[in-house]
């Protein structure tokens, strides 16, 4: 039989937790697998996000070729919230890269809207109509016929029912996993890619669920991950010999302190200034000198790119240094919530770095930054109780030479 | 340099910004299904057919960041922006045709020529010629360069509309596809279904089409200022709504009657037919978000726009029976070929008027800034306001003066029932205020401009054969027979009498 590669991607979950389930024998299957292959931590892109994430890993490049810098961008010469998907993209998934080979592609998130390809594609979040989500659309009917979901309903998570969330949770992935063996045999494929999404709502809706093992839903949460570990024992049982098979997840989870407005706090040191005027960033006056935008992207309100920008080129490192020095003071109850400071020419590389954000936050585990414009308070708590954090997994079914690989390693494992 | 007065509408009023949904990001995105009355966190998200490059978007890049849109003299005109017309074959629907085709719009529409089936039936004629639409087009061609996509079609034919629409999907639909004339609609039981046929259900169809197919275009509805009446309090024609300060006092109480749509007064079965559309049209932006402005217009007239008086092939029709001839044009026609201009009762009835040129232009300045999705909005499109008395004054005026003819003006039994003597306010500010019009044209230079053309040889020729159209023999009562001629006298003998309008601009 020809070498194939098959990806399982587990969306939001961190080596650690991995580990630990699988060391109590809650993930028997995953258990067995780190005995007989190489398990190690991942690093997740920066910022560590979906869409950055998973756009790197499935085509091997890093932002500043790819493109994809966050959930949100800001379209140019516009203060208009945009939120890339595919078409954004500036590189090929491995699937349009190799045309002579066979793809089923399914839920991999910031693949909406689907394209045409050799083989099957499924979209993941955030995908907005499943006729869209889908590729060849003969399958929208066969999807439609397994109550095919995208994602799950997160309003129940809203109304505060983490019993309903976890139903919902298990029933989506119950569908995503009907789904993947309706296909398995569909058509003699080379790669079979899917990524279970369930994992990362989990995290964000119901991480004390995990993190607390006195919480009243610890025994429902670890339920769960014994699902998800029977997806992973299921499609471990279909593999061929010559498969390679790859498990990762695109970044880590843990659980969230306090948030903590970057952009009220650019307002409070002068760096922003808003008018009443419009809506989110449109509100930015002439006087802004910087701005953010989810989760901790700082932008120099060039003069260039914005409506109302007002940096030239030369004032622009002094304005960051300044803004670095100030960032890296702020404190919550006396202690640090930035732990690290990227400047965009150190970290990423390739012809978009100008559409990058010009400083990345890195932030002390448990403080989350957040890019919303106009909020009153600098810190605040909500109901979200996960937050990401860069340490994502791999697991390989094969030998590889790098220690602590990086997402935009995992197109090289594959043959 | 003053800014454009659509520069600051958004994606939100562009036709070709999709709205696909609501995303809530807080949590890595999760995407619901649209609710435009959605909480903040859930921001709206749309695509733009025009640049899918930019993914999904909030609907916030104004027309004048956007590349799509560019700056003419009427305003950011969406690039090669397709506009339907229903209606296209008529008086105003062939005149936008050439101007919105001159100005680089993609031009589709659809007629069933009734309107030439009804001025037949009355046993009358357009007295400027017009040829066939085939040839119509080809000279829209020929002259001008425009390429009109035209399809015979009625527009009680859901099926072909529904067909039409989906082909060219229209980003902006204008619609004059109704029959626009009160005696008609009053000659009797027939007529008067027939135009409430035509124009209400037709219209209720086209509502349900452009959910179905088209909910971001536009219906930019002709309706009349006819639908108000002529309260005799003298309470203000406001804009379709009572503006925010409004207020209703009754038994020592008062209520906020703002943004409550004002009452309508119709005074024909034409004019109910109009306040019906009205209210199938702001349901259907109330129910499906759809979004329309309806455009009460004045009076029209007039024989001008730069286009069609380029080229005698490319003129609109004119006429002035009875049934269809509105006054001014009805009057101009008499004055020329020495018929008394006819005034019904009193002549003191005030009406609101509009230029066939500044009306394309308001039509142009609407059609480039469309209303909100859900936005039922209402413009009074009016450029003066005039007692009939005076206009009969005018003209005669003007072809006294101008062309040496001999005016003679006559009160006839008005077959109408409606106030002959009344106050009258008209409030017009959103299209000078918001859509940035500015009328060009003046009475006495219209007037003057149309005599001329219906002094031509060929179409003097063409009232004099069709003279005894113009006459009134419909009363409300639906009886046709002549009616009583109360007076004559000469221009300028007469003291004016009854109310002065006032025009709130």
């Amino acid at each position: 039989m020809k070498p194939r590669n098959v990806i399982l991607g587990i969306d939001g979950i961190p080596y650690e937790l991995m580990k630990n389930l699988s060391d109590k024998d809650i993930m028997p299957n995953f258990k067995e697998l780190c005995k007989n292959y190489i398990f190690l931590r991942l690093k997740s892109s920066i910022p560590h996000i979906s869409s950055v994430s998973w756009s790197s890993i499935i085509t091997g490049k890093n932002p500043g070729e790819h493109g994809i810098f966050g959930f949100t961008d800001i379209i140019r010469n516009t203060y208009s919230l945009s939120f890339p998907n595919f078409n954004t993209l500036k590189c090929k998934p491995f699937w349009h890269n190799k045309p002579s080979q066979r793809h089923i592609i399914l839920n991999v998130p910031s693949t909406y809207p689907a394209k045409e390809l050799n083989g099957i594609h499924i979209a993941g979040f955030v995908a907005l109509d499943l006729k869209k989500a889908t590729y060849p659309m003969e399958y929208v009917e066969f999807l439609k016929n397994l109550k095919y979901e995208i994602d799950i309903d997160t309003s129940l998570a809203h109304e505060q029912s983490q019993e309903l969330l976890f139903n919902e949770l298990s029933r989506v992935l119950s569908i995503r996993k009907k789904t993947y063996q309706s296909l398995w045999n569909e058509f003699k494929w080379d790669n079979f890619m899917v990524v279970i999404t369930s994992t990362d709502r989990f995290g964000h809706f119901l991480w004390n669920t995990y993190e607390n093992e006195n919480h009243e839903n610890h025994d429902r949460c670890l339920s769960f991950f014994r699902e998800v570990d029977d997806f992973i024992g299921d499609i471990y049982s279909k593999l061929g010999e010559n498969d390679t098979f790859i498990i990762l997840s695109d970044h880590g989870m843990e659980s969230v302190n306090v948030n903590f407005n970057l952009n009220t706090f650019l307002e409070q040191e002068g760096y922003l200034k808003l008018g009443s005027e419009g809506k989110n960033y449109n509100r930015i006056l002439k006087e802004t000198k910087a701005f953010v935008l989810d989760p901790g992207r700082v932008y120099l309100n060039r003069s260039k790119r914005y409506p109302n920008g007002s940096v030239s080129e030369s004032e622009g490192k002094s304005i960051l240094d300044g803004l670095k020095n100030s960032l890296l003071d702020l404190k919550y109850e006396g202690k640090k919530v930035i732990k690290k400071i990227y400047e965009k020419e150190k970290i990423y590389h390739g012809p978009y770095v100008n559409l990058a954000p010009d400083l990345v936050i890195h932030e002390e585990s448990g403080y989350q930054p957040k890019g919303n414009i106009g909020k009153i308070n600098l810190f605040e708590k909500d109901n979200f109780s996960g937050m990401h954090n860069a340490n994502a997994f791999i697991l390989i079914n094969k030998d590889i030479d790098i220690e602590y690989p990086s997402v935009e390693n995992i197109i090289e494992f594959m043959v | 340099m003053k800014k454009l007065h659509n520069a600051n509408k958004t994606c939100w009023n562009c036709p070709a910004a999709k709205l696909m949904g609501n995303i809530d990001f807080r949590a890595c995105g999760q995407a619901g299904k649209l609710n435009l009355d959605a909480d903040e966190d859930q921001e709206i998200v749309i695509e733009c057919r025009r640049r899918p490059e930019l993914g999904y978007f909030e609907p916030n890049i104004t027309f004048e960041q956007c590349p799509e849109w560019e700056a003419t003299d009427f305003g950011y005109i969406l690039k090669n922006m397709k506009v339907m017309i229903l209606g296209i074959d008529g008086y105003l629907g062939w005149t936008l045709a050439l101007k919105l085709g001159k100005l680089g719009f993609q031009v589709s529409g659809l007629d069933n020529y009734t309107r030439r089936d009804c001025v037949m039936e009355k046993g009358a004629h357009t007295v400027i010629p017009i040829p066939r639409m085939t040839e119509r087009l080809k000279a829209a061609n020929d002259l001008l360069g425009i390429n009109i996509y035209f399809r015979k079609i009625d527009l009680n034919d859901e099926a072909k509309v529904r067909e039409f629409v989906d082909e060219v999907k229209p980003e902006s639909i204008v619609h004059y596809g109704e029959i626009p004339s009160a005696p008609y609609s009053m000659a009797d039981l027939n007529h008067a279904v027939k135009v409430q046929n035509n124009n209400v259900l037709a219209t209720l169809k086209l509502l349900w089409i452009m959910k179905d197919i088209v909910p971001e275009s536009t219906l930019i509805k002709l309706g009349t200022m006819g639908e108000y009446g002529t309260p005799l309090t003298g309470r203000p024609l406001f804009e379709g709504l009572f503006p925010a300060d409004a207020m209703i006092k009754w038994d020592d109480r008062e209520w906020s009657l703002g943004g409550e749509t004002t009452p309508r007064d119709p005074a024909s079965y034409y004019h109910v037919s109009k306040v019906q559309d009205t209210f199938n049209i702001l349901e259907a932006c109330k129910y499906w978000w759809l979004r329309s402005y309806d455009v009460m217009q004045g009076v029209i007239y007039g024989v001008y726009t730069e286009e069609i008086a380029s080229d005698k092939r490319l003129r609109t029709r004119f006429d002035i029976d009875e049934w269809f001839g509105t006054v001014i044009n009805r009057f101009v026609s008499q004055a020329v070929s020495d018929i008394p201009l006819t005034i019904y009762g009193k002549g003191e009835q005030i009406r609101g008027f509009i230029a066939l040129n500044d009306a394309m232009q308001c039509m142009v300045r609407l059609i480039i800034s469309p209303p909100e999705p859900g936005q039922y909005d209402v413009v009074n499109q009016v450029s003066g306001l005039y007692k009939v008395n005076d206009l009969a004054e005018t003209v005669a005026r003007v072809g006294i003066n101008k062309f040496n003819l001999d005016v003679k003006i006559q009160r006839l039994e008005n077959p109408r029932v409606e106030a002959d003597t009344h106050p009258f306010e008209v409030v017009s500010k959103k299209l000078p205020r918001v859509f940035g019009f500015n009328p060009q044209i003046s009475l006495d230079e219209e007037i003057e401009r149309m005599m001329r053309v219906l002094r031509e040889d060929e179409i003097k020729s063409r009232i004099d054969q069709k003279r005894q159209t113009i006459m009134p023999v419909t009363t409300w009562q639906g009886e046709k027979r002549k009616m009583k001629e109360l007076e004559q006298y000469n221009p300028g003998t007469k003291k004016a009498e009854g109310y002065n309008p006032i025009f709130d601009t």
